[in-house]
């Protein structure tokens, strides 16, 4: 607070130095200035990027009109998000369409909530609401050069608000159908060399409807001789705090830090096995109960600017999460209250540091190295069956990673890096990568890149448990499938980026093809999960952006993707693997700003049929087509308070889309939105 | 009368050896019309000062003489007042040169580097029918309304964060805005409060902010901040010269001191055949600069800086 006030007086007494000397008036038109907005600072332009990118600002964020985090990946072209339960969403790329879908690094402000044992997200429980998020990068492909292990398929970076971006208080109150009610403040404070923002939130939701029929024309009967009917329990509640502070003493240290927790209860389970007089003495070890999470992080960054505009940056961050649940079974139509308990706390520390170094005018050189501890324990007590486990790892991964960026000259640009890394089983991956910009004109870019990658097995994978009751997964002590190394992708891609500037439009298409191989996947006859599953997939994804001036604009999205796998031939099945893939999706977003505050923007999301990877026949999604609208009225001076009340409307034409799971139907809904600023 | 009549012719052709008398003493100042002595005063001996007057200098001809000084070097009256008997044309750069010298000569002058809105308050106070004229730094309101025009059409509301007393003609400025169509946010900085208060207030209302010549508030230390608020908030920095572009801003119209003293040069030159001085002026010769990837990064399409300047120049023809 000391420093803060000296630096308050410094800049009163620079003001009237300043002010005094009234001759410098000229001189204000010739003053030399560091350079703030640098290229290292900055995001790669899109048209130097060594990959596909997709970006979701907050303008898109807002005229989405989603609530969900995992629901704006939906205007990423080729990905697929659905929802196991209403507060387990899937994000899934270029296949993997299933419910542990873990091909995918996810990323909020360069840490990773991509975590063990299973190696997925836990969306509901992120300590953040999508309020607090600025935008979003998502690579689409390889990217382990840039953003290190796991980054398989691809990668999304969650970038918050920044410790400056809240100045004053805001109050936002949501509320709707299907017991949508969320209320947030957020508070921010702005100094010259200090600036910190709160977020202090509650949302909540009853999930999917009880359902009263069938979707999908499907037959009663076959729905319950699938076992599964209803997904009424998926209620979900969380508590959250985040908060980020930056301290900036001078023009070449910048200090961020954040911590932030969530305290999330979601309803689980499924009560269609439970015996009834049609089936009295079925078996349910996963009844209607609560799952409830906890995960706290604090995360601390120090961006340092050297001479030669070179710049280090040194990450440290710690999160840890604990799931626990408390549940009744039923045994061969026995109840036992119980109850089981299974509970698990995982964990990281991840150690960071990276040196951006401009070797001359046309070269830049980043590199970096990371340390990485995980942590994972859990315990399952299941008194009806008189057992009991637990298992508790602790697990290193280190990492090293370059990647230069070569202007050959005006036209051309040559990326080319690669990250080495031994994993937590000690493999040793090596994943290159390297693209070729080719900038036609100044507006036009060919882009041609190949890169490889790898996903390192969960610890599930190698440690499944025998007995899994509930929702939770704990690994077992003793491996019941050694030997498994890591999944690989090589991905080849041919991109072009145009921008029109007399139409207000851009075009970014991509070609790929990709090569996955050593998949993960249970070979029934040995009755373990083996690697040699392998796939192909080729594609087109397309992203057309057009503007009418500054306040309306039109975004599509479409992606066509062919795949094949080697599933008949390992399985003797059809090839689910290529049947879990929708070979076209596309999504379409218009926003126009009205006079006098007022705003409209209408969503369209195509998804053509498709079979999800690991369920059944009875889960198969026909095409969803779904339209969201938002319209919304700012006021800029109510009492002294400005704001803006938006109506959001959830698949306008009540399609009735089913989800990943067939009784996981999507029914119209619609919510308000107020929110006020002072 | 034979005698007076040659005597007439006499007194005749004493007229016409007088006449010639005049007309030889006098060609020599004819035909040297172009030959002038400048006495150029630089408010000190900062860069862009010396760039104007190594520029000036080259732009001259040969039979156009500059003795150069800085104010600093003048703080007793008698060397102005014995350099300034010899000089043909005072030329000050910098406001503080042309607020000293202004008062104590009667010389024709030529101000330049300096803000257009001291211009009068330097012209009052000068007590000659000599010619006086000037060439201001700042680039007119119209050519940046044009700029924004060009490189940001749709861009409706102009920010303007501005010193308390600033003496900017903010109305001429609005007048232009409002004619385009667009609306001006202009806020005085409070300094009892934090200058990112202001500026905050100013951002969140603004799509885009125009940066004003005020060391107060657009100096090295403040223009971090100034430059990562407006990227955070996606309002992009219109700037005052280069230097700004490079740091972050977006687009820039500006002049150089090398433009001004070509400028001032040809004045200087049209001064030595004719004695006289064009209207007090905004620089004729100017850029246009454009930061490339804060555009991409702000998702802010924008033509390239050498089309920008022809559009500016269509538009002011």
């Amino acid at each position: 607070m000391k420093g803060k006030n000296i630096a308050v007086l410094l800049l009163c007494l620079s003001w009237h130095t300043v002010r005094a000397d009234e001759y410098s008036s000229e001189l204000a038109y010739y003053q030399k200035f560091p350079v703030v907005l640098s290229a290292s600072r900055l995001s790669q332009p899109l048209s130097n990027s060594p990959n596909a990118m997709t970006v979701i600002d907050r303008k898109m964020i807002v005229a989405s009109g989603f609530r969900k985090i995992a629901d704006l990946f939906k205007l990423v072209p080729g990905m697929y998000v659905s929802y196991y339960k209403d507060s387990q969403p899937i994000v899934a790329y270029h296949g993997a369409t299933d419910q542990y879908a873990r091909r995918m690094q996810v990323m909020i402000d360069g840490r990773s909530v991509y975590l063990p044992p299973v190696n997925t997200v836990d969306w509901a429980d992120l300590p953040i609401t999508i309020d607090d998020i600025e935008r979003i990068e998502i690579i689409r492909g390889p990217a382990a050069a840039s953003y290190g292990a796991n980054s398989m398929q691809g990668v999304i970076n969650i970038i918050t608000r920044g410790a400056g971006d809240v100045h004053g208080g805001e109050a936002t109150f949501r509320r709707g159908d299907k017991g949508i009610n969320d209320v947030s403040t957020r508070f921010g404070r702005k100094g010259d060399t200090f600036e910190y923002r709160a977020t202090l939130a509650y949302t909540a939701d009853n999930g999917y409807d009880d359902l009263s029929s069938p979707p999908n024309n499907i037959p009663v009967t076959q729905f319950k001789a699938s076992g599964l009917l209803n997904n009424s329990h998926d209620d979900n509640q969380a508590r959250l705090f985040n908060y980020r502070a930056n301290y900036h003493p001078n023009g070449t240290d910048s200090f961020d830090i954040q911590f932030g927790f969530n305290r999330d209860i979601q309803g689980v389970g499924f009560n269609d096995k439970n015996p009834n007089p049609s089936q009295p003495f079925s078996t349910n070890g996963n009844t209607f109960h609560d799952l409830t999470a906890r995960s706290d992080f604090v995360q601390l960054d120090w961006t340092h600017f050297l001479e030669n505009s070179s710049q280090l940056d040194v990450r440290y961050y710690h999160l840890q999460e604990n799931q626990y649940e408390a549940l009744p079974v039923y045994l061969g139509g026995v109840y036992f209250p119980g109850p089981v308990i299974q509970s698990l706390d995982t964990g990281r520390d991840q150690v960071q540091i990276q040196h951006t170094l401009p070797t001359s005018a046309t070269n830049r050189l980043v590199y970096g190295a990371v340390l990485q501890r995980d942590h994972s324990s859990g315990f399952s007590s299941m008194p009806p069956i008189a057992l009991f486990y637990n298992s508790s790892f602790n697990t290193d991964d280190y990492q090293v990673f370059a990647n230069d960026e070569w202007h050959i000259n005006r036209q051309f640009l040559l990326n080319a890096g690669g990250m080495f890394e031994r994993d937590p089983f000690g493999n040793e991956n090596l994943s290159p990568r390297a693209s070729l910009n080719f900038h036609m004109t100044p507006q036009q870019t060919l882009r041609a890149g190949v890169s490889v990658a790898y996903r390192v097995p969960s610890l599930v994978e190698i440690y499944f448990p025998t007995v899994q009751p509930g929702a939770l997964i704990i690994p077992g002590s003793t491996p019941t499938s050694p030997g498994l190394i890591p999944e690989k992708v090589v991905s080849r891609e041919i991109g072009y980026l145009g921008e029109f500037l007399d139409y207000e439009t851009t075009v970014d298409l991509r070609l790929f093809s990709d090569q996955l191989s050593n998949m993960i996947y249970l070979n029934k006859t040995v009755g373990k999960l083996v690697n040699g599953l392998s796939a192909q997939s080729r594609g087109l994804e397309a992203t057309v952006k057009k503007s009418w001036g500054k306040d309306s604009s039109l975004t599509f999205n479409f992606s066509h993707e062919l795949t094949s796998s080697n599933i008949p031939m390992l399985l003797g099945t059809a090839d689910i693997w290529a049947d879990s893939i929708p070979r076209n999706s596309a999504s379409a977003m218009f926003s126009q700003n009205l006079n006098n505050g007022l705003s409209f923007s209408a969503s369209y999301y195509y998804q053509a049929a498709m079979q999800p990877f690991d369920r059944g026949a009875i889960d198969y999604q026909p095409i969803q087509r779904r339209m969201d609208v938002r319209i919304a009225q700012s006021f800029h001076d109510f009492g002294g308070i400005r704001g803006d009340v938006a109506l959001v409307v959830q698949n306008l034409f009540n399609r009735g889309n089913s989800e990943y799971i067939a009784s996981n139907v999507f029914n119209r809904r619609s919510y308000i939105r107020v929110t006020a600023n002072w | 009368m034979p005698f007076l009549f040659p005597q007439r012719v006499w007194s005749r052709l004493l007229q016409v050896f007088a006449g010639l008398l005049w007309a030889l003493l006098l060609a020599p100042s004819q035909s040297l019309a172009a030959d002038l002595d400048v006495l150029l005063i630089l408010s000190g001996n900062a860069p862009p000062y010396q760039e104007f007057a190594a520029a000036f200098r080259l732009n001259l001809p040969a039979d156009i003489h500059v003795s150069q000084l800085e104010i600093g070097q003048l703080e007793n009256m008698d060397t102005l007042s014995r350099l300034e008997q010899k000089a043909g044309l005072v030329v000050t750069v910098g406001l503080k040169a042309g607020e000293w010298v202004a008062p104590r000569t009667n010389r024709p002058i030529l101000l330049t580097m300096l803000p257009s809105y001291k211009y009068a308050g330097i012209k009052a106070q000068h007590h000659s029918d000599e010619p006086f004229s000037a060439i201001f730094v700042d680039q007119p309101w119209f050519r940046q309304v044009s700029l924004i025009r060009v490189a940001l059409p749709g861009f409706k509301r102009i920010g303007l964060l501005h010193a308390p007393e600033d003496n900017l003609d903010i109305a001429q400025l609005r007048a232009l805005l409002e004619h385009e169509g667009a609306t001006l946010i202009a806020k005085a900085a409070d300094p009892a409060t934090s200058l990112y208060a202001s500026l905050n207030g100013v951002l969140s209302q603004s799509d885009a902010l125009l940066a004003v010549p005020d060391s107060a508030i657009y100096n090295g230390d403040n223009i971090r901040n100034i430059l990562l608020s407006s990227y955070r908030q996606r309002v992009p920095l219109i700037g005052l010269s280069q230097a700004y572009v490079n740091a972050g801003a977006l687009c820039a119209v500006y002049s150089t001191p090398q433009d001004l003293a070509v400028q001032a040069s040809a004045d200087t030159v049209g001064f030595a055949r004719n004695r006289q001085l064009p209207e007090a002026q905004f620089p004729r010769l100017y850029n246009v600069a454009v930061n490339r990837e804060v555009a991409i990064m702000l998702g802010i399409r924008i033509h390239s800086a050498t089309r920008l300047k022809l559009q500016i120049e269509q538009a002011e023809r």
